[in-house]
């Protein structure tokens, strides 16, 4: 499964206004067009994997993850914080991107686990975290992703 | 059982705990198997799975006692039945047995202001929209 198919320009953005962390998991949430009663659910779901350790994988990218009964497929988000923001990462240092990964109880296609490993990899590669900076529109985005992520 | 919210678009409160529930155990079955997403969460993320499964435990619990007794009664009837005690409603379709769901069930707007069952395998419903 390519990366780039299981995002929309839609999922993307690249200022995200938040200051606190549960802030930035609300906007996140918010990219992913649920109703209100969803997005707190899945709030509350994804604050509970926090709690188990933080998704703040260092070099400035988070990954919050989880799966929940309000989604009824694969659902993919990236946020851009250009100033960072305290996420409690495992390095302590300042998250920049962040890649909301949610997906249902049950998949047919199971593509849940795969993927989180797949964005990790990617966001992890030595030059990703300075190309997700220097990008200006979602559509960049999405360009880096069939690049970097076939 | 507590009332649910007067706003129009609220969600039964029993239901949105026994959907946190739902959430909690799915997460701790997944860390349970070889082939879940324990390797994934240890590699990339550095949890401990042990430990990780340990917490979702003890939060599971401590919901499970705010359940009111009519609910956590059908709750405990359902738990070794079935891994979900909440499946989502899609389309119709009751994610638990495969069955569709009467349309006079799912297609009300206020659905989610009370705790609705399939009436098929017993599983709470979540409508998916």
């Amino acid at each position: 499964m390519k990366l780039r198919k299981l995002f929309t320009a839609d999922s993307v953005e690249l200022n995200l206004q938040s200051e606190t962390k549960d802030e930035v998991l609300k906007e996140l949430i918010q990219l992913l067009g649920l109703d209100d009663k969803s997005e707190a659910i899945l709030f509350k779901t994804l604050k509970r994997r926090e709690n188990l350790g933080s998704t703040g994988i260092g070099k400035g990218i988070a990954i919050p993850h989880c799966r929940s009964l309000v989604v009824n497929e694969l659902r993919l988000a990236y946020g851009r914080k250009p100033e960072g923001i305290d996420f409690q990462a495992i390095d302590e240092e300042p998250v920049h991107n962040l890649f909301l990964i949610v997906a249902p109880p049950l998949e047919v296609s199971n593509q849940y686990l795969p993927v989180l490993g797949k964005i990790a990899q990617f966001a992890k590669d030595p030059d990703i975290p300075a190309k997700l900076q220097e990008i200006d529109e979602a559509a960049e985005f999405l360009d880096l992703l069939e690049e970097r992520a076939p | 059982m507590t009332a649910p919210d007067s706003t129009s678009d609220a969600m039964h409160p029993q239901l949105m705990l026994l959907m946190e529930l739902q959430d909690l155990r799915s997460q701790h079955r997944e860390l349970e198997k070889d082939d879940g997403a324990a390797p994934v969460e240890k590699e990339h993320f550095h949890m401990d799975p042990a430990e990780a499964r340990a917490q979702l435990a003890e939060k599971v619990s401590e919901l499970e006692e705010r359940l009111d007794p009519q609910v956590r009664a059908r709750y405990e009837l359902i738990k070794p039945q079935r891994d979900r005690v909440v499946v989502p409603v899609i389309n119709g379709v009751c994610y638990g047995c495969f069955v569709s769901i009467a349309t006079a069930t799912v297609g009300d707007q206020d659905v989610h202001q009370e705790l609705q069952s399939c009436e098929n395998c017993g599983s709470f419903i979540y409508v998916v929209s």
